[in-house]
């Protein structure tokens, strides 16, 4: 029950943002929301690791220093990295998480002044044969030489330009996916902002850093193009900040150049052995958090499955028993819906709905989309449940006298439910599993947390049996309860049948 | 009470019913009686319009069905003045015996649930089966089911019952538990049409018997002369 109360406050706080906020609107909400993903990770935005709880990073004191010169208070918005952009003007004022300044950029949104200069790094296994950025310009024993990046970062586009080397360019969806893999022998090398490595080096002792950074940029503060006074209020407040040195203070306090510093002399010599916290400790840390997006799941499976099934149903009886100029649409209703992916589904509604004016919270959006995606599935399951009725069913009905709605409403449905219970159960725990989707649109739910935590803390194995430990506590009542409501209905109805009172 | 005069029917070009006319008065048994295939059931049908036929006419129970579509209204209010019951059975699986009989009082005439079960436990009282009201039907014997069917086609208070081989799917102690509520029925005075194969049965029971073959009436009059 508290989850649920916690993941409607959740939802609340969502819900309250609002569309294409310039300066003013900023101002009188009092909130400065910035978009980032804290999957991202360090040291960039990412939970702490001694109070998962709390959201840390260079970029996190940048928000707050930021909204104190517009006189307001940041607030955080989750949203997926490669796609933080789309949040403009739907949930977000500015997005703030190691954004690469590029052309296309420049284009697509408004970008600030500079606030963060970085550098392309080359990273490989310390036992392996890359020791030089040159090595990747002859082919390697077995061939081109596989090379790991971030899908969308300047690290991926600067990497796929170079013609002269001889790589084959893997992107990844999170930035240390790459370094993961190269550990491991998968790839022969990564490429990265100098920072990241910097900050995740302790976890990765096999790794090192290959030659000086070899290219740079910088970090931008995206904007949405119909913000003007926003936009131009940022760079003000950019501009000061650099000018009266508190974003050195900043830095300083981060103290990224020295960290990189140790690196190359950690590099040089002995590797350091992090001391890693208990399995005790790494609990109490991260269940509660675990917990609530579990709470989340709940919510999201809880209210989108009936749903489902009542469109699902409603779809199914308009496609045997409605009008003939209702059928073709009904069954294109359900091609579509199972010709394609959820994914995209999610993404039409909540990036797509708001281009014609229909702007709905994320949490609805997910609601929506997982109802309408599963309806087409259950109106199927209906369907076959129909038709598993005998016919003799709906004749001796008419033969009473019963409308044919009646039939349907009385005899033929009733017993289609019963008919379909298993196959509809195991959609819902189905159904279950499927929200996890819904991260993609900023609904933080429980395999969204567990990557998140399994990133910060880096104990992925650990946080993956504790999840599914958490999914199983979850279904398993699930199960029970649709085995019990099976058996229910299996009873003949008490009194008065089933549909009535 | 009905009256059918110059049906004709065909399916997929084939003619199952050919210039069919036929009487049945107030509070009499007719039995229809003929070869498999011949048309009898198809004839039933017509009667309470679960079919549609191409010309001639039927009046049944004070209402009249022409040749073609029927609106589903006309339907639905001959169908509470003319019950029916199939070889089948087909009770609603879902509900148990008692329910089977009330729901149609229910919903169709919108009896309490109160009124409508008080009646469906008369009726199975009346067909000796009070005892298993709230047994499924899938726990009754055939004939018992049977027995449950007739109860619920007669809750509606139909002038008109109609009876499709009520008893061909039944062993022969099950036919004879049936024939009796049937036998009843008639001495109570309910007007029936009832498709037979068994010709002690129609001999017994009904007041007039027509034989089809090969859609058209063979012949027709007091079962002494045609069995
Ligand atoms: N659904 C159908 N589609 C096509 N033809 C049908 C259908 N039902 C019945 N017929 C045909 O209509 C004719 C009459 O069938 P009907 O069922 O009325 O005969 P019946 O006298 O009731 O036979 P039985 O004693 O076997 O029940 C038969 O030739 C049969 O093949
Ligand atoms: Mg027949």
């Amino acid at each position: 029950m508290k989850c649920f109360l916690i993941a409607v406050l959740i939802v609340g706080g969502m819900a309250v943002a609002t569309a294409a906020a310039d300066l003013d609107e900023v101002v009188a909400r009092g909130e400065l929301v910035w978009a980032a993903d804290q999957e991202g990770g360090g040291p960039h935005v990412f939970p702490d690791p001694a109070n998962p709880r709390q959201l840390t990073g260079f970029e996190v004191d940048l928000a707050a220093l930021l909204a104190e010169e517009l006189g307001v208070k940041p607030r955080f918005q989750q949203g997926q990295w490669d796609r933080l952009p789309l949040l403009l003007g739907r949930t977000a004022d500015c997005v703030i998480n190691g954004i690469e300044l590029t052309p296309e950029r420049q284009r697509d949104n408004h970008c600030s002044r500079p606030y963060f200069a970085y550098s392309l790094q080359l990273i490989a296994r310390r036992d392996g044969p890359i020791d030089a950025l040159g090595k990747l310009a002859a082919t390697g024993p077995k061939g081109r030489w596989r090379v790991g990046v971030l899908t969308g970062s300047a690290a991926e586009s600067v990497m796929r330009s170079r013609t002269d080397l001889e790589v084959d360019v893997i992107g990844y969806d999170g930035t240390i996916d790459s370094l993961e893999q190269l550990s491991t022998g998968v790839l022969d090398a990564a490429v990265m902002d100098d920072c990241i490595f910097t900050f995740y080096a302790d976890r990765f002792s096999r790794l090192r850093t290959v030659e000086r950074p070899f290219a740079g940029g910088f970090y931008t503060i995206l904007t949405a193009r119909d913000t003007p006074r926003l936009s131009a209020a940022i760079d003000a407040a950019l501009g000061r900040l650099i000018a009266d040195g508190r974003l050195k203070a900043l830095y300083d306090r981060w103290d990224l150049a020295g960290r990189q510093q140790m690196l190359l002399l950690r590099d040089a010599g002995e590797v350091p052995i992090a001391r890693q916290k208990s399995l005790g400790e790494l609990c109490r840390d991260t269940l509660p958090l675990l917990i609530r997006a579990a709470g989340m799941t709940v919510l999201l499976s809880c209210l989108s499955f009936p749903l489902a099934v009542g469109i699902g149903l409603a779809v199914a009886v308009g496609r045997m028993y409605g009008p003939p100029l209702l059928k073709p649409l009904l069954t294109g209703y359900v091609e579509v819906l199972r010709g394609t992916p959820l994914m995209l589904q999610l993404y039409a509604i909540f990036f797509l709905l708001p281009k014609i004016g229909l702007a709905l919270p994320a949490l609805v959006a997910a609601i929506v989309a997982l109802a309408l995606n599963y309806s087409a599935y259950e109106s199927e399951i209906y369907r076959a449940g129909l038709k598993a009725v005998p016919p003799g069913q709906f004749e001796a009905s008419l033969s009473l006298g019963l409308s044919k709605w009646q039939a349907l409403r009385h005899v033929l449905v009733p017993q289609a439910v019963r008919i379909v219970m298993p196959p509809v159960t195991s959609d819902f725990i189905a159904l279950f599993k499927d929200t996890s989707v819904c991260s993609a649109i900023t609904v933080v739910e429980l395999t969204k947390r567990y990557s998140v935590l399994a990133l910060s803390t880096g104990r992925i194995v650990e946080l993956a049996v504790v999840t599914a430990l958490l999914y199983l506590c979850m279904s398993w009542p699930l199960a029970m309860l649709s085995r019990w409501f099976e058996q229910r209905l299996e009873r003949p109805a008490a009194g008065h049948g089933l549909t009535e009172g | 009470m009905i009256t059918v005069s110059s049906l004709t029917k065909s399916r997929a070009h084939v003619r199952v019913l050919e210039d069919v006319s036929l009487a049945g008065a107030e509070g009499t048994v007719t039995a229809l009686v003929g070869p498999s295939g011949s048309g009898k059931s198809t004839l039933l049908r017509c009667l309470n319009g679960l079919e549609t036929f191409d010309s001639g006419g039927i009046t049944v129970g004070g209402h009249r069905l022409t040749p073609g579509s029927h609106a589903p209204a006309l339907l639905e209010r001959l169908r509470c003045d003319v019950g029916m019951v199939f070889q089948q059975f087909n009770l609603f699986a879902h509900l148990s015996a008692v329910n089977n009989v009330a729901l149609a009082p229910r919903v169709v005439l919108g009896l309490s649930s109160a009124d409508a079960r008080a009646r469906g436990l008369d009726l199975l009282d009346r067909v000796g089966l009070r005892s298993f009201a709230d047994a499924r039907p899938a726990t009754l014997s055939g004939g018992q089911q049977q027995r449950v069917a007739i109860a619920r086609a007669l809750a509606m208070r139909p002038r008109v019952m109609l009876f499709d081989e009520p008893t061909s799917a039944l062993d022969p102690a099950m036919t004879a538990e049936v024939l009796e509520v049937i036998v009843e029925l008639a001495r109570d005075g309910q007007t029936m049409v009832v498709v037979t194969h068994d010709h002690a049965f129609a001999k017994r029971a009904a007041s007039h018997v027509v034989e089809l073959a090969a859609g058209r009436i063979a012949r027709q009059g007091p079962p002494a002369d045609v069995l």
